[in-house]
């Protein structure tokens, strides 16, 4: 049984072609973010910043562009990391943690997990359809409209302070008591609906009273 | 100090990466992929203002939390979904899914 | 640390609500154990629907808050009622139908009080995170039910479809979230508001960049066109009676959000977002009615009437106003009971004929008077006609409108209204006109008609429910007075003189 599961090896060739291939092209961004930092051009959380960026839109390019889906999968992680980074950056600590345990952790176990149970094919298969041309131009125009609008406001920013846990605390299960009740209904009903959706159900005649 | 509109850019990009994604895949997986980039835009989004505009409330972080809880619930949820569609008609696509059509 | 009121009481809905669900759910589980008749479930559950209806009643004309999360005022009252009344008549109209279609009752039920409970909460919230947890709760409840029909393979299909675009549509609400919270630098209704009114000329284009993605996340939650895309799959998909709750509860609950925010934060920047919704309306009262003329499956047809129906609900959000707002709310009210009539009736038709074909339906009125009476009146209560909710509650409407000055909005609206008759008569003219299948052709040679007797009883469940919203929808048509003082109260709540 463990046998066919086409996990360790796919994982072992994945890890060995995306690190040779993000190698290749990070490595050179690397050396100039590097470079620019030696030099003084960068102060050090810029460096962070753009360091963590690369990894955020690389990532991102490696999850909607590869044929094969465990490597986007693996791209998914790249990008969740990067934006841990860019929270830490932001000072919250707590929302970095969360974000690597959740994403990191856990949704891409999962997503795995589904990967394996629906299609235990080893090697790429056809992902992508035929409207991917409108979809380009589509993305496309929504960056550029994203990034206009975003640049042409004046924003009134203030100093960073980094939010401390106990505070964090006080605001989340005081303050929003109300949405966290609700939040944990939410996942109440993924839960439920997850389990009975899923589950396997009798086949006709036989006695389905558990 | 790095200004906030790089972080805006990052996460526009970010969100429209998701929205390729989203438009140009077929399978179910590939799509929940895209959809929790764009909902990692929103959580950059909601902490760069929180940190920048409004660092004694902070509501965007608390906002960003229940964005990841409730992303991950959604994950879950679809997943189990996908699996027994794929139980049903052997396909994790889903322009196979076509007896409802669009 | 600033004072902040948090008094339980005022939750109490709410509160019946989800212990309702935690019930029924463990009352499903053990049922075996404690020795429970399933059949108790769907009783319990109108019970709870009940209670929470009622006790919403408490606050009718007081005007409190939690936490300055939720308001808990007469709009709220109104949404609680019509959400729980709802839910009761649902569930009492589509009992047997789950006993038969759904195998897992007791996540059924759970699933519709807490799409009730999340509702409510996205009605009376007062901030935008709370809003949208209110919303997902209410989309995750519906992405369940409309996934549990496990004999019926449209239904995973649709869940599927339902959950992808639901997903994508969060993401964009949220974007749009943010961008507002980064433009008003607060997520409290009353902090937005205060902002914007002081100006928002150097936030000007992420502002309406947010406002748009909020106008197309909600857009599609309401299903309006072009955001509808999933609307046909996941009504025909879903079992009928999540059809009804997608038709009903989750749109009024939607409708409710957008009140909320367009009346009150969202306000001082009408300009920059009322055009949209006047096109967003158009586009959807068209394509909707129009795209309505070709289904064959009466749930299509009843979703893109629907659609049609979004169309005319988005005008008067459009032209938002102390009277608008009333005449969205009178109007609502009477859609939701008319449409719940439609939909209770096609599930009595469905419990004993098994299908959704709209040419099944000929002879209707040969076989089953009854029913056929009442999908008559509530599918010309739907299209407008005189002396029925529909046509009382569009006219108040539409006037309401056209004073604000979209007269030409209007009267494309009424144009629209006229060709959504035409297929409600198809299904009338299918109904009275033709001969139920199985009726023997005249005897060639004498020309009589020897008929067996065709005719089939409603089971009194049904038989009650559609009666009461028959009923309901011809008081509303002949005196909606009391409706219409309701949805005063309610609506002056967003306008404080």
């Amino acid at each position: 049984m463990l046998r066919r599961l086409p996990l360790p090896a796919q994982i072992d060739r994945t890890i060995t072609l995306g690190g040779l291939l993000a190698s290749v092209v990070a490595a050179p961004y690397i050396v100039v973010l590097g470079v620019l930092f030696a030099t003084g051009e960068l102060s050090a959380p810029e460096f962070v910043f753009w360091l963590n960026a690369g990894l955020v839109v690389g990532g991102a390019l490696a999850a909607v562009l590869l044929r094969h889906i465990v490597h986007a999968a693996l791209g998914l992680v790249g990008a969740s990391l990067g934006v841990a980074g860019i929270f830490l950056l932001l000072a919250s600590e707590f929302l970095a943690l969360v974000q690597v345990l959740v994403y990191g952790g856990g949704v891409t176990i999962l997503l795995l997990f589904g990967l394996m149970m629906t299609r235990a094919t080893d090697g790429p298969i056809v992902t992508d359809g035929a409207q991917k041309p409108f979809a380009f131009g589509a993305g496309i125009v929504l960056a550029g409209l994203f990034v206009g609008a975003m640049l042409d406001a004046e924003w009134d920013a203030l100093n960073v302070t980094v939010v401390g846990f106990r505070e964090l605390g006080i605001r989340l299960y005081r303050d929003f008591g109300i949405p966290f009740e609700v939040a944990s209904l939410v996942l109440l009903v993924a839960l439920i609906g997850a389990i009975t959706i899923a589950r396997r159900e009798p086949a006709p005649g036989e006695d389905d009273s558990k | 100090m790095i200004p906030l509109e790089n972080f805006l850019v990052l996460s526009a990009i970010l969100f429209a990466l998701g929205f390729y994604g989203v438009l140009a895949r077929r399978s179910a997986i590939l799509i929940l992929i895209a959809v929790e980039l764009m909902l990692a835009a929103v959580s950059i989004n909601m902490v760069a203002f929180a940190a920048y505009l409004d660092p004694t409330r902070f509501t965007g972080i608390i906002f960003a939390i229940f964005v990841i809880t409730v992303a991950a619930a959604e994950v879950g949820l679809a997943l189990g979904i996908v699996l027994r569609l794929f139980r049903e008609r052997a396909s994790a696509n889903v322009d196979e899914a076509n007896s409802l059509k669009w | 640390m600033s004072d902040l009121n948090f008094d339980y009481t005022l939750l109490i809905p709410e509160l019946i609500l989800a212990v309702a669900a935690g019930i029924v759910l463990l009352a499903d589980a053990f049922h075996t154990e404690l020795r429970l008749n399933r059949t108790l479930l769907p009783g319990f559950t109108v019970l709870a629907a009940l209670a929470a209806g009622l006790t919403s009643l408490a606050w009718l004309d007081t005007s409190d808050d939690f936490a300055t999360l939720l308001a808990v005022d007469n709009f709220t009252a109104f949404f609680r009622v019509l959400f729980a009344f709802t839910l009761a008549t649902v569930v009492i109209g589509s009992y047997e139908f789950v006993a038969r279609e759904i195998r897992h009752q007791g996540e059924f039920y759970a699933m519709f009080l807490l799409a009730t409970l999340g509702a409510s909460v996205m009605a009376a919230s007062q901030e935008l995170l709370t809003a949208y947890i209110g919303l997902e709760l209410l989309s995750f409840s519906l992405y369940v039910a409309v996934s549990l029909a496990k004999r019926d393979p449209r239904s995973g299909e649709a869940g599927l479809k339902y959950v992808l675009l639901g997903g994508v549509a969060s993401a964009t609400l949220l974007y749009g979230l943010s961008l507002i919270y980064g433009s008003a630098g607060s997520t409290s209704y009353a902090a937005i508001s205060e902002t914007f009114a002081a100006g928002t000329a150097n936030v000007e284009l992420p502002l309406l960049l947010g406002l748009v993605l909020v106008i197309a996340g909600l857009g599609f939650k309401i299903s309006a066109v072009p955001f509808h895309m999933w609307t046909p799959d996941a009504y025909e998909g879903a079992p009928l009676p999540v059809t009804a709750i997608l038709s009903a509860t989750s749109k009024a609950g939607a409708i409710a959000l957008l009140l909320r925010l367009f009346s009150g934060p969202l306000l001082p920047v009408k300009d920059d977002w009322q055009w949209m919704l006047a096109v967003i309306s158009l586009t959807t009262m068209v394509a909707g009615n129009l795209i309505a003329l070709q289904q064959t499956n009466i749930k299509r047809l009843l979703a893109y009437s629907s659609i049609g129906q979004v169309g005319y609900m988005l005008l008067a959000v459009a032209t938002i106003s102390d009277a608008s707002a009333s005449a969205l709310l009178l109007h609502l009210g009477g859609y939701t009971v008319t449409n719940l009539a439609v939909f209770m009736a096609v599930i009595a038709f469905y419990n004993r004929q098994r299908s959704e074909r709209i040419a099944d339906f000929r002879g209707l009125a040969e076989t089953n008077p009854y029913l056929a009476l009442v999908i008559t009146a509530a599918l010309f209560s739907l299209s407008g006609m005189p002396l029925l909710a529909g046509f009382t509650t569009k006219f108040i409407l539409f006037q309401a409108a056209a004073q604000d000055g979209y007269l030409w909005l209007v009267a494309i609206a009424v144009v629209m209204s006229t060709i959504s008759l035409y297929y409600y008569l198809l299904v009338i003219r299918l109904m009275y006109v033709q001969e139920p299948d199985g009726a023997p052709a005249p005897d060639p040679q004498t020309g009589r008609l020897d008929r067996p007797n065709l005719r089939w009883r409603t089971s009194p469940a049904s038989y009650a429910v559609t009666a009461v919203l028959l009923l309901g929808t011809i008081a509303i048509g002949l005196y909606a007075t009391p409706l219409l003082e309701a949805a005063d109260d309610a609506a002056a709540v967003l306008f404080p003189a």
